[in-house]
């Protein structure tokens, strides 16, 4: 009970960010009512996945401080726990997202174990690489696709509640949209806990963490679980809502890149910092992309903003753009 | 009953031997200073006992268990509370959200931490600054907080090291008032390494002197400040000619 009065317990943030929320909050409900092309429609589902990608990514990366850039591995073990028990088993989406997430969390463990006894850089790098090993592993693996990776078959019937297979878009809208919501409450509350603080306090010095009884190493452990639970259900969401999957999209490196990026743009350790990332990364991604994309020769350009964007946050403000905000407001205060 | 038992301690760091051959044993309830000049190894001794460092030598006995090799967190759990020489916070937490990650060591609950944080920062007369940042905050504050989080995991033996560096006079003064508040009304035992003798000189009832990594003296502290091997290891002539009187003031010309 204490737990679920804690999850909706927003009292410790100024009115100004109570007003905006729950104004975004309004106007992502009644979104699909307003006009809007279908690449609007998809922009805005593709921010809701990214918002729930940079959450998770947020339990290790911004409150524990562990740089992951790994994090593309969860997506494809979702997505594809999704797409396979769909294809071979006939068995609906409610049933494998759970599944997905368990063996992506399963799967967390045991490279966490490992992967937490190394510290700042080389625990970066080590997150590539074991998401690029599974991506091998998964590109090579011919009872799920292979490289050509896997198209799930339409149902007879649509909209299926149960497959998550729906011809309008805004179906998808919602499903996500509810996603968002829980991750949304969970972080809030997950922030406030033990473990959230635990973790801060970790992040703030690690050996002072160690001295007042955390077992630091256990600690990240369990947040990289939680980060790749989030990670996972949206891959699993992301089976359905593409039909198709191939390593190449759902364990990239550049996925794993964009969803660290994101986090890290809007504010790392925040709760709205990953919200405002994807809202901001996702549309120019998207709407930038399609522009450079139609004009040959300027392909490549938007990694190379995004390359801008990481230096530009590690040499002016690691808390990103949330960082600014507070730090505005506190010289406003003083 | 010997709450610590410390027995032929040595750490080998490649060539160097910051301790060896330690052994002092520390009853519950007691308060024992330790000096020595710097480099003599007091961190290092800490840093054993509070497992950070794995000893290579000898063992280290707590509440009547083995504990030599133990991880930071098990001693913690066991009623080891300490403070670093130096500490740096990158500033995520406020003082109260850090008083109540110590508290998180004996609850679960996020409303009796705040309560047991809210309470401990009063009794110390920190309620004021419970909203502010940890990096930045005034040493004497700084310092009284991190005591603070340290008492906040109900430990039974505290180690300080070196919490009166960087204070005035006046300060030194409410650190004494704290350091006795916590050994005689929570009942706590605590090690204290010091150079402000004063402090040691008012509130240990014994002392330990390091030099070299090896215990060169032991006993009161009237009776150690006249020990002709503390003098030439540590205090100086100088100290003795100030304080004949044995009053304890200053600093050690070391
Ligand atoms: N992790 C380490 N690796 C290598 N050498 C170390 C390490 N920690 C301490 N030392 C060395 O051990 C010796 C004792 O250091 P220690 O910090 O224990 O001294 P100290 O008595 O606390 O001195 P001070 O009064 O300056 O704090 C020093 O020579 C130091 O350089
Ligand atoms: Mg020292």
């Amino acid at each position: 009970m204490e737990a679920l009065r804690q999850a909706f317990d927003f009292s410790d943030f100024p009115r100004t960010d109570l007003c905006v929320a729950v104004a975004v909050a309004v106007f992502l409900f009644v979104f699909p009512a307003l006009p809007h092309s279908s690449f609007a429609m998809a922009t805005m589902i593709q921010f809701l996945m990214f918002s729930v990608y940079g959450m998770g990514w947020n339990t290790i990366g911004g409150y524990g401080g562990q740089v992951d850039l790994g994090k593309a591995q969860y997506v494809g073990i979702g997505a594809y726990t999704t797409a396979v028990m769909q294809i071979r088993w006939d068995l609906p989406f409610w049933v494998s997202l759970p599944i997905g997430m368990s063996l992506a969390v399963g799967w967390s463990f045991i490279i966490g174990y490992p992967l937490f006894r190394l510290r700042g850089h080389y625990f970066a790098i080590a997150t590539i690489a074991t998401s690029l090993i599974l991506k091998d592993v998964f590109e090579s693996w011919s009872f799920i696709g292979g490289a050509r990776g896997l198209k799930i078959p339409l149902r007879a019937e649509m909209p299926d509640f149960w497959f998550l297979q729906f011809r309008e878009d805004y179906y998808y809208y919602y499903v996500i949209l509810a996603f968002f919501f829980v991750g949304l409450i969970y972080l809030n509350w997950f922030r406030q806990s033990r473990i959230g603080m635990q973790l801060r306090c970790i992040k703030d010095n690690e050996e002072m963490a160690r001295s007042l009884g955390i077992d630091s190493h256990w600690a990240k452990i369990k947040a990289y679980a939680v980060a790749t639970a989030f990670v996972a259900a949206v891959g699993s969401f992301h089976a359905c809502y593409n039909f198709n999957i191939e390593p190449e999209d759902v364990m990239s490196l550049d996925l794993s890149v964009l969803i660290a990026l994101m986090a890290m743009l809007g504010g790392a350790g925040s709760l709205w910092g990953p919200i405002i990332g994807a809202a901001i990364l996702v549309p120019m991604k998207n709407y930038l992309g399609a522009w450079f994309g139609a004009k040959a020769g300027l392909i490549g350009l938007d990694l190379i903003i995004y390359s801008t964007i990481i230096m530009a946050i590690a040499a002016f403000e690691p808390r990103g753009i949330w960082g600014i905000v507070t730090r505005i407001r506190q010289s406003r205060s003083d | 009953m010997a709450l610590l038992k410390v027995q032929d301690l040595g750490m080998r760091f490649g060539g160097l031997m910051a301790n060896w051959g330690v052994s002092f044993e520390i009853a519950s309830g007691e308060m024992v200073g330790l000096i020595g000049p710097n480099g003599a190894g007091k961190s290092t001794l800490f840093n054993c006992i509070a497992g950070l460092y794995n000893p290579t030598h000898g063992r280290i006995h707590f509440l009547d268990q083995d504990v030599t090799g133990r991880k930071p967190y098990e001693m913690a759990r066991m009623g080891l509370a300490r403070t670093f020489q130096v500490y740096v916070a990158s500033g995520d937490l406020t003082v109260l959200e850090n008083v109540m990650v110590g508290c998180f060591l004996k609850t679960r609950s996020r409303r009796l931490a705040k309560e047991r944080a809210g309470e401990l920062l009063s009794s110390m007369r920190l309620s004021h600054l419970s909203d502010r940042n940890m990096a930045n905050l005034p040493v004497a504050a700084q310092k009284r907080v991190v005591m603070a989080t340290a008492l906040a995991t109900e430990p039974k033996l505290l180690l300080l090291d070196e919490v009166a560096a960087g204070l005035n006079s006046t300060e030194i003064d409410e650190m004494i008032g704290l350091i006795r508040w916590v050994n005689t009304e929570m009942g706590i035992s605590v090690i204290l390494i010091e150079h402000v003798m004063e402090l040691v000189m008012n509130l240990s009832q014994r002392v330990l002197v390091l030099d070299s990594g090896t215990l060169i003296a032991e006993g009161e502290p009237e009776e150690i400040v006249r020990k002709p091997e503390v003098i030439k290891a540590y205090l100086g002539e100088r100290y003795l000619n100030e304080h004949s009187d044995a009053s304890s003031k200053g600093e050690p010309v070391a």
